[in-house]
C-alpha cells in the first residue's frame, strides 16, 4: 500500500460509512472567525454542507455561501457564475474567501485555480480553495488537512519573531482537551505561544509566517507546517506522533536547544511515570495481538508504538494514508509486521470478520457492547494532547482494560490465540 | 442554480431517494459516493423515518470513474442479498454516475438472473435539470407501475393514500389524521400509505383498494396508472379546515359509493367547533378592527399552501398575503414559484400577520417557529406524533397556532 487508494474495504456495502471531506470542511471553516466560505458542488452536498454549518452569514459577518452546479454547467463549466459569485462575496465583505470544491466540479475538471487568479485582483478579498472531491478523498481527514493546508495561501510573509512559536492543532480555547504540560512551560521560558486550529481567527492564521517555529500537534496541521517550512522558512517539529519516552526525550532536547536552554529537571515526575507504565506495559502487552477500528486519528505511529512494546498488529484500520505515513508503515515492516491495511465502512458487516480474528486487543469504535473482543473504545479524546502525559494516559488506559478482563476472567492471553 | 445563502432546491435523486426510504422490507443501494448516502440516512432520521428501508452505498474511486467499473455494485448487490434477503433492491444513480452515464438499468437486467428471489429495480431521472417534486413523481410512479400485484378489490371497502412522502413536513401526522377520518366517516382501513408507512408486500396488494387519496400532485400519475390497470377511481386534494375535510370525506363517498358515518362527521365538526369556540369571538376582532393583521402569508408546497390557504381565507376570512410555493414547475397565477431572492424579500417585507413557511425561512427571519408549514426543516422530528394540519384536527391545530400568535405579538 502506497497511497489512501491501496486501503481497501473490508466489507462492500458501505453502511453508512465513512464521513465526507466536505463535512469537515464546512465544520472547520464555520469555527475560523473571519474567513468565509463558498461550498461548490450539487444540490445534495450544498443541502448537506447545512447540517453542519447550517447558518448563511456567521457571528461575525462571515458568508458561508453556496453554488450550486446547473445542467449547463456540468457540461460547459461554472467558470462564469463562479467568478460572479465571487464578485458578490467580495462586495458584501468577505475578507477571504476558502472554496470548498466538492466532487461534481472537481470530476468536470474546473480549474479553480485559474479562475482565482483571473478574479483575484479585482477583489478586495483574498480567495484559496480547497478540491475535496469524495471519490479522491475517500474520508473525512483531507477535509481537515487538506482544508488547513489550503489557508497558507492566505498568510503573509513577515520579519521573524525570535521567541514566537505557533501551536498547530490546539484552538486558543480549547476547553475540553487538557492542555499538555510542555505548553505552558514554553510560556513561562519566555515564548509567545499561538494557537492555530479552527477556533482561531483568520488574523492569527495569517500572521503565522512570523514565528520561530511551529510545535505540530495534530495530524491534520502537519501539511501546513511543511507547507509553512517550504513557503516561509519556518521549520516545524512534529509531537502528536510521537509516543515513544526516548523519542518524546529527543523531540524536547532538540526544542530546548532550538531556543538556546535546558529543560534541567522539569518535566522529571511525568517522564519516570510514563518509563514506568511503559516498562510495565512491555510486560503485560508483550505477546497480545490486536485491531485498529474506526476513530483512531494517528493510527500507524500508534501501531509502531505499541509494536514496539511487544503486541502483535492483525488488521488495521486507516481513515486516511497521510503522507508522512509512509515512514511509520516500513517501521513497522522493518519490526517484521505486516498486518492487514483496510477501511471498515459497515460496522455491523466487520464485526463477524473480526470475531474470526479472535484479537486480544481491539482499539477504536466497535458496533455494539462487545463481549468477545475487549476494546479500549475511543481514543479521539487524546486529541491535541502531547508528550509524556499522554503516553502515560494511554497506558493506564490499556492496562485498566486488561485488568478489568482479567478480573472477570474474560479474553486476553488466558484465552490463547487463534490463527487467521 | 448559481450562488444561494440557503437550501438549494433539492434534486431529482434526492426525492426519490426520500419518496422510497421509508418502504419496509426493501433496501436501497446508492451507485457513488458514500457522503450522499450517509447524509441521506442523517436528514431522514431527523425527519423521522425509522427502520424502513436499509441504505447502502457502493462508493466509487477515481479507478472507477476512469475505467468505467461497476464491480462495486455487483459486490454491494451481493452482500446486501446474502445479509438482508430483501423482497426489493432499490437502485439509485448519484450524481457521479449521472456525469458519467452508468447505465444502472442494463447493470440490473444483467444481475437480475442472479438473484431470482429478489427484485433489483433502478430509478432514473437523475438529471441536473430535475427538481425533488419530479423525482417523487417518478419514483412513485415507477413504484406501481412494477411492483402491484394483480389481485382482486378487497371484500370490504379499503383505500390507498398516494404521496405521503419524507420530503414534506409533518408528513406522518398528515397521513395518521387521514387514516382515522377515513377509518371513523366510512370504517375502512387502508392497504397502503405510500411511502411514509408501507411495505413491499402492501404495495403489491395495493390493487385491491377501492379508492385511491391522492394527496399531491406529484402522485396523480401514479393513480392514473393505477385507475387504468385497476380500475380504482381515485380523489386528488389535501384536505384543511372544518368544511374542506367535510367536503373531501363527501367526494370520496361519491367517488367510492360510500356511505360517511353522519353521527362520526356531525361530531367531529361539532368537537371542532367547540374547541375553536372560545378564540372565535378574538379572531373576529382581530379580522374586523386591525385587518392589517389578519393576512395569511404562506410558503411551501404548492398543494399545502393552497390547501392552507383556501382554510384560512375561506372559512376564517382572513386575509390573503404573499404566498408562494417551492417548485418551479408548480407555479400558478396566484401561488408562484419563489426564488431564494424572491422568498427572502417576502419574508423580510412581511410585517404584520401570520407568516407560514419552512423552518429554515422562519428562523432566519427571527419569527415563529412554531408557524412551520413546510421545509427545509432545522430542527429533529424524532416521533410522529405532533399535531396535523389537515383534518378536522389540522384545522383545531392551525387555528391554535395562529391566535397564540397574536397573543404574542
Amino acid at each position: 500500500m502506497k497511497s489512501n487508494n491501496g486501503i481497501k474495504f473490508l466489507t462492500p456495502a458501505v453502511s453508512p460509512g465513512n464521513h465526507c471531506p466536505m463535512r469537515i470542511a464546512s465544520v472547520n471553516v464555520e469555527k475560523i472567525k473571519d474567513l468565509s466560505s463558498l461550498l461548490v458542488g450539487m444540490p445534495e452536498c450544498t443541502t448537506y454542507s447545512r447540517l453542519f454549518n447550517p447558518k448563511p452569514e456567521g457571528r461575525h459577518g462571515e458568508l458561508h455561501w453556496l453554488y450550486v452546479l446547473d445542467a449547463h454547467e456540468v457540461v460547459f463549466g461554472c467558470r462564469d457564475g463562479l467568478i460572479d459569485a465571487l464578485r458578490k462575496m467580495d462586495k458584501a465583505g468577505a475578507k477571504a474567501i476558502l472554496m470548498i470544491v466538492t466532487c461534481v466540479p472537481e470530476l468536470i475538471g474546473e480549474d479553480i485555480q485559474a479562475i482565482i487568479n483571473e478574479v483575484q485582483p479585482e477583489l478586495s478579498t483574498r480567495v484559496t480553495f480547497v478540491m475535496l472531491g469524495q471519490f479522491k478523498n475517500i474520508s473525512y481527514p483531507p477535509g481537515s488537512w487538506k482544508t488547513m493546508e489550503a489557508l497558507g495561501t492566505l498568510m503573509d510573509g513577515k520579519a521573524t519573531a525570535s521567541n514566537r512559536v505557533n501551536v498547530l492543532g490546539r484552538a486558543p480555547e480549547e476547553e475540553h482537551i487538557p492542555m499538555p504540560s510542555l505548553l505552558p512551560t514554553l510560556t513561562r521560558r519566555g515564548l509567545a505561544l499561538r494557537y492555530l486550529a479552527p477556533g482561531s481567527s483568520l488574523d492569527d492564521l495569517q500572521s503565522a509566517p512570523d514565528a520561530a517555529l511551529n510545535l505540530v500537534v495534530s495530524p491534520f496541521m502537519q501539511a501546513l507546517a511543511a507547507r509553512m517550512e517550504q513557503e516561509y522558512g519556518v521549520p516545524y517539529i512534529a509531537l502528536h506522533t510521537l509516543y515513544d519516552v526516548e523519542s518524546i526525550d529527543k523531540a524536547y532536547t532538540a526544542l530546548a536547544e532550538y531556543f538556546g536552554f535546558s529543560w534541567d529537571n522539569t518535566f522529571k515526575k511525568e517522564r519516570q511515570e510514563a518509563l514506568s507504565l511503559q516498562s510495565q506495559a512491555k510486560e503485560r502487552l508483550g505477546g497480545l495481538r490486536y485491531v485498529f477500528c474506526p476513530r483512531i486519528d494517528i493510527p500507524l505511529p500508534l501501531a509502531v508504538y505499541l509494536t514496539g512494546l511487544g503486541m502483535e498488529p492483525l488488521l488495521l484500520h486507516l481513515e486516511e494514508y497521510y503522507p508522512e505515513d509512509r515512514g511509520y508503515a516500513k517501521e513497522l515492516i522493518d519490526m517484521g509486521h505486516n498486518p492487514w491495511i483496510c477501511r471498515m465502512v459497515n460496522a455491523q458487516a466487520d464485526l463477524p470478520i473480526l470475531k474470526k480474528l479472535a484479537p486480544d486487543l481491539c482499539f477504536g469504535y466497535l458496533p455494539e457492547p462487545n463481549k468477545t473482543i475487549t476494546c479500549v473504545p475511543d481514543l479521539f479524546d487524546f486529541y491535541g494532547q502531547v508528550g509524556y502525559a499522554r503516553t502515560s494516559h494511554l497506558l493506564k488506559r490499556i492496562l485498566d482494560v486488561l485488568s478489568e478482563m482479567n478480573a472477570t476472567g474474560k479474553g486476553g492471553t488466558a484465552h490463547g490465540s487463534a490463527s487467521i | 442554480m448559481g450562488l444561494h445563502r440557503f437550501k438549494p432546491l433539492p434534486s431529482g435523486r434526492m426525492g426519490i431517494l426520500w419518496t422510497l426510504a421509508a418502504i419496509r422490507d426493501a433496501a436501497l443501494v446508492e451507485f457513488g459516493c458514500m457522503g450522499h448516502m450517509l447524509y441521506s440516512g442523517v436528514t431522514l432520521k431527523r425527519a423521522g423515518v425509522h427502520n424502513a428501508c436499509k441504505l447502502y452505498s457502493t462508493h466509487i474511486d477515481e479507478t472507477d470513474i476512469a475505467l468505467g467499473g461497476t464491480e462495486r455494485l455487483n459486490h454491494t448487490i451481493d452482500n446486501v442479498v446474502k445479509r438482508d434477503q430483501p423482497r426489493v433492491i432499490f437502485l439509485l444513480p448519484s450524481s457521479i454516475p449521472e456525469v458519467i452515464g452508468t447505465d444502472l438499468p442494463a447493470l440490473c437486467a444483467e444481475l437480475q438472473p442472479e438473484y431470482p428471489g429478489v427484485r433489483l429495480l433502478p430509478f432514473g431521472y437523475g438529471g441536473f435539470n430535475i427538481t425533488h417534486h419530479r423525482g417523487v413523481q417518478e419514483a412513485l410512479q415507477l413504484l406501481v407501475k412494477t411492483l402491484p400485484a394483480d389481485v382482486k378489490r378487497t371484500q370490504e371497502p379499503t383505500f390507498n393514500i398516494i404521496g405521503s412522502c419524507a420530503d414534506l413536513f409533518r408528513f406522518q401526522a398528515d397521513a395518521m389524521e387521514l387514516v382515522r377520518i377515513m377509518e371513523g366517516t366510512f370504517g375502512i382501513k387502508p392497504l397502503c400509505v405510500m411511502t411514509s408507512d408501507t411495505s413491499i408486500t402492501e404495495i403489491e396488494n395495493m390493487g385491491g383498494a377501492h379508492i385511491n387519496l391522492v394527496i399531491r400532485r406529484e402522485g396523480e400519475p401514479a393513480a392514473k396508472h393505477l385507475r387504468q390497470r385497476f380500475g380504482t377511481p381515485y380523489l386528488l386534494g389535501r384536505p384543511y379546515g372544518i368544511d374542506g375535510t367535510t367536503r373531501w370525506l363527501e367526494q370520496i363517498a361519491q367517488i367510492a359509493g360510500l356511505t360517511p358515518d353522519s353521527a362520526f362527521l356531525k361530531e367531529q365538526r361539532e368537537i371542532s367547533w367547540q374547541q375553536l369556540a372560545s378564540v372565535m369571538p378574538s379572531f373576529s376582532h382581530i379580522i374586523r378592527a386591525h385587518p392589517e393583521e389578519a393576512v395569511l402569508s404562506l410558503g411551501g408546497h404548492a398543494d399545502v399552501v393552497r390547501g392552507i390557504l383556501t382554510f384560512g381565507c375561506g372559512e376564517l376570512s382572513l386575509a390573503k398575503g404573499t404566498c408562494w410555493c417551492d417548485c418551479p414547475d408548480m407555479t400558478s397565477e396566484d401561488i408562484p414559484y419563489f426564488s431564494e431572492d424572491e422568498w427572502t424579500r417576502a419574508v423580510q417585507e412581511h410585517k404584520k400577520g401570520y407568516l407560514m413557511a419552512s423552518g429554515e425561512a422562519l428562523e432566519w427571519a427571527g419569527r415563529n417557529a412554531e408557524l412551520q408549514i413546510s421545509n427545509p426543516d432545522i430542527k429533529w422530528r424524532l416521533h410522529p406524533y405532533e399535531p396535523p394540519f389537515t383534518g378536522f384536527r389540522g384545522a383545531v391545530h392551525l387555528v391554535n397556532l395562529w391566535i397564540n400568535e397574536n397573543i404574542e405579538d
